[in-house]
C-alpha cells in the first residue's frame, strides 16, 4: 500500500551532484525521519519522492509500482510545507478542500470530509478565515488539514514545525505522534531538530553530502553511530570527541593532571585495529557523579578539574578538559553545586566508541 | 523643542509652498484648456487667456465632435474616437493577458533558457519606436494587415506584450513557489493553478498593466499614423489632422475641447483607478 523504495536515486545539477545514490526502503505505515544539515540533500530528496523534481537517476517506487516518472498528482502523496503554502485568497475551508476539488469530488462529500478534517486538527470554528487571520499554530494545523483531507498513501512532511515557537513545537510534536498512531499511514518527514527525530521517528536517515550516512531506529542512531558525523549530530549537548592515545586497545585520558585507562566494549577491534590515536566518542550523560549503585563493569572513578557550570533545571551541564579538549558532563543539579577543582566523576564507558581519526568512520 | 518644532513648520510650509506652486504650474494648461473650450471665438479674440468664460458654450465641444473637419472629411472627432477604442480596448486586453501568462511561466515554471528568454523580452522595452516602424510595416503588408484596426491591435500587442511580461513577472517572483508545489500534489494543472492561486491575488498588478497599456496605446500617435488607413485612423491622429486642417481663422475652442475629448478617457481612468495604480505599484515592495 504506502510501503516507499527509493532505489539509488541521485541528482545532479550541471556538475554539482545533489544526491549522490540514496537507497531507502520503507515499509507501509512506518514514520521515517530525513535528518541533516541544511544542504544535504534532504529537501532536494523530498521533492523528488513528491514528482516535484526530476532524479537524475534511479528508481521510485510506491507501493510496489514504478512512479520514477509519473507527475505530482498520480502519486497520491500529501505534502506538509514549512511555509505551510496556504492559498491566500482561500477560506480555511477551501483550502482543506482544493485537492478533493481538483480531483472531482462532489461537493457533498468535500464537505462531509473538511469537517471531519477540522474536527481531528480542532479548526473546525475557523473555516471561514483567510489565512492571513490565522496564528502561526493555526495556519500549521490548516496545512496538515489539507494534507489529511486527501487519505493520501504517503504524507511527506517538509520541516513543518520549525517556524512555531518553542512550546507549541512540542505540543505539535505530540500531536502529530499521536495522528500517526490514529492514520497508521506511511510518513516522511524531514527535519534537523534531532529531538523530533528522536522523539516521532520509526526510523531515522541521516544524511549529509548527498549521502545517507545512517539508517536505523533512533536507539540505533544515538548509540551505535556509524561514524562520527552522526555521532556529532544526534544528541544535545553532543556527543564528547577526545583524541586519545591507545595502549593496548585501551585509551589513555589525562585529566587533572592524572593519567587514567578507559576501557571500551570495543577494545579488542581497538586493538585489532593497530592504531595508536583515535578518537574516543563518548555521551555527556555517561560523565557522571559517582553512583555506586550503579553495577556495571564499565565504571571507570576518576577525578575533574571542572571549569564551569551550567545548571539547565533537570541536569548541570559541566565542563572540563580531557587531553587538553574541552568536554561535557552531565551531573545531578546537587553534585554540580558542589562541582568544582578535583571533583570525582564516574565514566561509564558502556556506550562509549572509537572512530579513526583520519576517516572519522567507526572502528567496531 | 519649541524651537524645533517651528524649524519643523517652516520646513513644512515651504514643502506644501512648493507642491502648490507646481500642482498650480500643471494644471494651469489644463484650465486654460477647459476654459477656452467653453468660450465662442470672439470671446477668445478679444478676453483674457486666463479669464473664465463669460457666456459659457458648449458650441466647441459639440463642433470638436461631430462636425469639425480633420482633413477632407468633417465628422468631427467620433469615428475616430471609437475607432481608438476598437484598437485600443483588444489590445489592452490581449497584451494584458499574454503578459500575465508570460509572467506566470517566466517566474515559476523556469525552463533551460527561460531566464535568456525573460531578458530578451526586457530588451524589447527598450527598442524606441521608430526602429520598427519599416520592417513593422513590411510583416504587416505581408500579412494583408495594413491599413487595418486589426494591424494595429497586433503592432500594440507586440509592442505591450515586453513592459506587461516585466510587470506580471516581477510580482509573480514575489509569490512563494511552494503554492505552486502544494497545488501540484492537490492535482490543480498548469492553468487551474493559474486560475484559482494566481488570478485572485493579481488585482493590483492587473490594475498597473491595464492602466499603463492602455495610456501607451490611447496616447500612441505614430504607429497610429504610420499603420493606419483613412477609415481606421485612431483620436490622437485625427486630433492632429483636426488641429492643422484650417477653414478660414483658428479655432482655438474647437481645438481645446478636442484635446479634451483626446485625453479624457486616460484622464478618467486615472482619476478612477490612480490609487490602484500606486498601490500597485508598491505591492511588491512591502512584502516580505
Amino acid at each position: 500500500m504506502g510501503s516507499l523504495l527509493i532505489d539509488n536515486v541521485t541528482k545532479s545539477f550541471g556538475d554539482t551532484k545533489i544526491l549522490k545514490g540514496i537507497n531507502i526502503d520503507i515499509d507501509d505505515g512506518e514514520f521515517l525521519i530525513l535528518v541533516g544539515p541544511s544542504g544535504c540533500g534532504k529537501s532536494t530528496l523530498m521533492n523528488i519522492i513528491a514528482g516535484l523534481e526530476e532524479s537524475t537517476s534511479g528508481k521510485l517506487e510506491l507501493g510496489g509500482v514504478d512512479v520514477t516518472t509519473a507527475p505530482p498528482k498520480d502519486r497520491d502523496i500529501a505534502m506538509v510545507f514549512q511555509s505551510y503554502a496556504l492559498y491566500p485568497t482561500m477560506n480555511v475551508a477551501r483550502n482543506i478542500s482544493f485537492g478533493l476539488e481538483m480531483r472531482k469530488v462532489p461537493k457533498i462529500e468535500r464537505d462531509k470530509v473538511v469537517l471531519d478534517v477540522a474536527k481531528l486538527l480542532q479548526i473546525d470554528h475557523l473555516l471561514d478565515r483567510k489565512p492571513s487571520q490565522l496564528s502561526g499554530g493555526q495556519r500549521q494545523r490548516v496545512a496538515m488539514g489539507r494534507a489529511l483531507a486527501r487519505e493520501p498513501r504517503v504524507y511527506l512532511f517538509d520541516e513543518p514545525l520549525s517556524n512555531l515557537d518553542a512550546k507549541l513545537r512540542v505540543e505539535m510534536r505530540t500531536e502529530i505522534k499521536k495522528l500517526h498512531k490514529r492514520l497508521g499511514t506511511t510518513i516522511v518527514y524531514v527535519t534537523h531538530d534531532q529531538i523530533e527525530a528522536m522523539t516521532l521517528a520509526d526510523r531515522i536517515a541521516v544524511m549529509k553530502d548527498g549521502i545517507v550516512q545512517q539508517l536505523g531506529t533512533p536507539d540505533e542512531i544515538y548509540n551505535d553511530p556509524a561514524n562520527m558525523f552522526v555521532a556529532g549530530f544526534m544528541g544535545s549537548p553532543p556527543m564528547n570527541f577526545i583524541e586519545a592515545d591507545v595502549v593496548e586497545g585501551d585509551v589513555m585520558i589525562e585529566s587533572a593532571g592524572q593519567q587514567y585507562k578507559l576501557r571500551l566494549p570495543c577494545a579488542e577491534a581497538i586493538r585489532a585495529s593497530g592504531k595508536s590515536r583515535i578518537v574516543l566518542g563518548i555521551r555527556p550523560e555517561m560523565i557522571t557523579e559517582p553512583k555506586p549503585e550503579e553495577l556495571s563493569g564499565w565504571l571507570h572513578p576518576i577525578v575533574m578539574d571542572i571549569e564551569v557550570v551550567e545548571p539547565m533545571g533537570a541536569d548541570t551541564m559541566a565542563l572540563a578538559l580531557w587531553n587538553g579538549t574541552e568536554i561535557n558532563a552531565r551531573l545531578s543539579p546537587k553534585a554540580g553545586k558542589s562541582a568544582g577543582k578535583g571533583t570525582e566523576i564516574q565514566v561509564n564507558t558502556q556506550f562509549a566508541v572509537a572512530f579513526d581519526p583520519a576517516t572519522g568512520e567507526r572502528i567496531r | 523643542m519649541l524651537a524645533n518644532s517651528s524649524g519643523m513648520n517652516f520646513g513644512r510650509a515651504f514643502i506644501y509652498a512648493l507642491l502648490g506652486l507646481f500642482a498650480l504650474l500643471y494644471l494651469t494648461p489644463l484650465y486654460v484648456m477647459l476654459s477656452t473650450s467653453f468660450k465662442d471665438i470672439e470671446e477668445i479674440r478679444s478676453g483674457n487667456l486666463l479669464a473664465l468664460p463669460q457666456d459659457p458654450t458648449l458650441y466647441a465641444w459639440s463642433k470638436a465632435w461631430s462636425s469639425a473637419c480633420t482633413g477632407s472629411e468633417c465628422e468631427g472627432l467620433a469615428p475616430f474616437f471609437m475607432n481608438s477604442v476598437k484598437i485600443v480596448v483588444p489590445a489592452v486586453l490581449i497584451s494584458t493577458i499574454i503578459g500575465a501568462l508570460n509572467g506566470y511561466v517566466l517566474s515559476k515554471w523556469r525552463f533551460r533558457g527561460s531566464e535568456i528568454l525573460f531578458g530578451a523580452l526586457l530588451f524589447g522595452c527598450f527598442i524606441p519606436f521608430q526602429v520598427i516602424l519599416l520592417p513593422m510595416a513590411r510583416l504587416l503588408a505581408t500579412l494583408g494587415l495594413a491599413n487595418t484596426v486589426t494591424g494595429l491591435v497586433l503592432v500594440h500587442v507586440i509592442y505591450g506584450v515586453a513592459f506587461t511580461t516585466l510587470f506580471f513577472r516581477n510580482f509573480y517572483v514575489g509569490i512563494p513557489t511552494e503554492l505552486v508545489k502544494a497545488a501540484q500534489l492537490d492535482g490543480a494543472s498548469f492553468f487551474q493553478i493559474f486560475r484559482h492561486i494566481f488570478l485572485p491575488v493579481s488585482i493590483p498588478i492587473f490594475t498597473v498593466t491595464i492602466i499603463w497599456q492602455f495610456t501607451q496605446i490611447w496616447n500612441d500617435f505614430l504607429f497610429g499614423v504610420v499603420y493606419s488607413g483613412p477609415g481606421t485612423q485612431p483620436i490622437t491622429v485625427a486630433l492632429n489632422n483636426l488641429v492643422n486642417t484650417s477653414m478660414g481663422g483658428k479655432e482655438y475652442n474647437v481645438d481645446m475641447a478636442a484635446a479634451v475629448i483626446a485625453a479624457l478617457p486616460t484622464l478618467l481612468v486615472y482619476v478612477l483607478a490612480g490609487k490602484y495604480f500606486v498601490r500597485g505599484l508598491t505591492a511588491g515592495a512591502v512584502k516580505g
